[in-house]
């Protein structure tokens, strides 16, 4: 390709820890980079010098706000931090591609035709960012709309049984409890109320008569919004599950035992074990006042693989 | 147009929960006054006037790893996100252009190209773009600001990091209005909680001073004109001009002390000892300010009768005559207040 004809393969000339250490020094050699980069996928608009800082900015953000752009130690780590240096240049320039992309797409009419892309020279070139991304722009990625992830949250058990407990926090406030209830009710959600039922039959007061029933359903919509989208929630759910699958019986006894840097694992901070512990407690599932240790009977076991299993 | 509410398709296991799934839509949707109702989860608005859920979108890059790695638990892990990005239409649009990106990252890898082997620098960096990071930065420093005020955590050790950097890069920039613009956002963004902390009460200034600035036509205060790219004159790259409203000020050096000129103060302080305020001076940390406070330096005299003062603000090892640290140091004196001292 001509493009890459002038081009040659040199060293490193940064990374992801030089761009979150160094940026001062590091800033000019990755625009030089993203500049380069984004003229070539720009075809007929890479003389464009507003389209090409538009996707080059792009980029420049969101590495800002996942903290590679000078964030040092004050800012935690991500996955795009332990990428491998060539990992990181095909990730900076898929993105580059992207949005170069979604500005040609926003151009194409009326000055995308055929004929400017032949005279821009981005058929002689071989790089026509359009076709190319039409295989394979955005993959197979799970959840690609919002729908899809809304049904797979709907059908699995782990995100159905995190769902009952927010709605059962919601019994607080009987009546909008029960407004949430009779539009599940009407939704035809019968199973889920009869779980719910089952598993909290105190909470289930008798019959309320509802007036304000849209009042009702808006708080209680903000609530479970809420509930649904804190940590301490799901938390909770992943260190009832770790509990009962890494804690060890003590010699002689009922009792399930487990520290919790085994329920941390790789993937937890011992902060959120406690996070998550705090709401087993305040759920009534478990004793625990801050020990290493966790312990549990084997009724609160039962009760705990209950919560996480959902049913 | 698709309504984005139906699901579409044949028919499958999963359909009986297509109207939970509506209603996890419905309940979930990210209200459009969200950042007045719901302080706990609200959203920050960006400067072209979108959306950024920091909390949220800070862990798209390891939820994206977590399922391109097949990992079991990674659904459960970061439910309250998937939760959200089912409500969120920004935040799942980013998801999917970050999934794509990583998962092509993971697959191919590839060798850095340059197309010279040019030494860049930030001098041969286009302004334009110096001007784009040092926004970026100190917008970064206010979604993490915001984000540690509502969720009770303590962000300002990153804030104040980006905002030093914004400030030692936007040093580089040779154009006054330039650096301006770099850091427009800057006071506002450094002293964006103060106004809750009962610590910070004092009476209002009675005088505000800030660097004096190109105007956009290339005309100055005091009616010197030229043109907008000009270099300064020798006299202001020793020194920082300051003013408030018509009156004008100057910081200078001498050896390592600054010092604060003021004049045509009005007729009641005349007589008086003044208190200075420099709001940003201890983001900063190289200037060893009189007193030990920066926000709150007594003058060593009184206001002369003609309204004119000259005091130590403290000391420093830069530079004035340095264009870099002269440019560094006009940054901590965006704004500079002036009290009448106890």
């Amino acid at each position: 390709m001509i493009a890459d004809a002038a081009e040659e393969l040199l060293e490193m000339p940064f990374s992801a820890h030089d761009l979150r250490y160094h940026l001062e020094e590091t800033f000019p050699v990755l625009y030089a980079y993203l500049y380069q980069r984004a003229q070539r996928y720009l075809g007929p608009l890479k003389y464009d010098a507003f389209e090409v800082d538009q996707v080059v900015e792009h980029v420049i953000e969101y590495l800002t706000r996942f903290g590679v752009m000078g964030g040092g130690d004050s800012a935690p780590e991500t996955a795009l931090d332990r990428l491998t240096n060539a990992q990181f240049y095909a990730f900076l320039n898929r993105s580059i591609q992207n949005k170069a992309i979604d500005r040609l797409r926003k151009k194409r009419p009326p000055m995308y035709t055929l004929t400017e892309r032949e005279s821009s020279g981005a058929l002689e070139d071989e790089i026509d960012p359009l076709n190319e991304a039409s295989e394979s722009f955005w993959g197979a990625a799970p959840f690609a709309t919002p729908e899809e992830a809304a049904v797979e949250a709907a059908s699995q058990d782990e995100f159905r049984s995190l769902l009952k407990h927010c709605i059962k926090a919601l019994s607080g406030a009987p009546r909008q409890f029960q407004a949430v209830i009779q539009e599940l009710a009407e939704l035809g959600a019968d199973e889920l109320i009869e779980d719910m039922r089952a598993e909290f039959p105190e909470v289930f007061p008798a019959d309320l008569q509802l007036a304000h029933l849209s009042q009702h359903k808006d708080h209680a919509h903000k609530k479970l919004r809420h509930c649904l989208q804190k940590s301490s929630t799901n938390l909770a759910v992943m260190i009832a599950l770790r509990i009962t699958e890494y804690g060890e019986h003590l010699t002689g006894g009922d009792e399930l035992s487990v520290h919790i840097s085994t329920l941390a694992q790789e993937d937890l901070s011992e902060d959120d074990v406690r996070m998550g512990l705090k709401h087993l407690v305040t759920e009534g599932l478990l004793n625990w006042h801050g020990e290493q240790i966790v312990r549990c009977s084997s009724a609160q076991e039962k009760r705990l693989a209950r919560f996480y299993e959902g049913e | 147009m698709k309504d984005r509410n139906k699901f579409e398709g044949t028919p499958n296991p999963q359909e009986k929960y297509y109207p939970l799934a509506q209603w996890l839509q419905q309940v979930l949707a990210v209200p459009p006054l969200q950042s007045q109702l719901e302080p706990a989860l609200t959203s920050d608005e960006t400067q072209n006037g979108g959306v950024y859920h920091r909390r949220f979108y800070r862990q798209l890059p390891d939820f994206i790893m977590a399922l391109l790695k097949n990992d079991p638990e990674a659904m459960l892990h970061y439910a309250p996100l998937v939760f959200h990005l089912i409500g969120c239409p920004t935040c799942h649009s980013a998801y999917l252009v970050f999934y794509d990106a990583m998962r092509v990252a993971l697959q191919e890898g590839e060798a850095p190209r340059q197309t010279t082997s040019t030494l860049h620098t930030l001098a041969t960096t286009p302004a334009r773009m110096i001007v784009h990071l040092c926004q970026s930065l100190i917008s970064e420093a206010e979604a993490v600001l915001r984000q540690a005020h509502r969720e009770h955590m303590d962000g300002d050790g990153l804030a104040r990091s980006l905002l030093q950097q914004a400030i030692q890069i936007s040093a580089h920039l040779t154009q006054g209005h330039m650096r301006q613009r770099a850091l427009r956002e800057l006071v506002r963004v450094a002293t964006l909680f103060e106004d809750f902390s009962s610590t910070q009460e004092q009476p209002p200034a009675l005088h505000s001073y800030s660097p004096l600035q190109m105007a956009g036509n290339g005309t100055r205060r005091g009616g010197v004109v030229r043109g907008a790219d000009t270099a300064l004159h020798p006299a202001e790259q020793t020194a920082i001009p300051i003013h408030s409203a018509q009156l004008e000020g100057v910081i200078t050096q001498h050896e390592d002390t600054l010092e604060l000129h003021l004049q045509d103060l009005d007729a009641n302080l005349r007589g008086h000892y003044i208190t200075i305020s420099v709001l940003l001076g201890s983001l900063l940390e190289p200037v060893r300010w009189l007193g030990g406070n920066p926000r709150a330096i007594h003058s060593v005299v009184p206001v002369d009768e003609h309204g004119t003062l000259t005091t130590p603000l403290g000391q420093t090892d830069l530079r004035l005559s340095n264009p870099e640290e002269r440019n560094f140091l006009e940054a901590m004196f965006l704004k500079l207040d002036v009290r009448l001292a106890d």
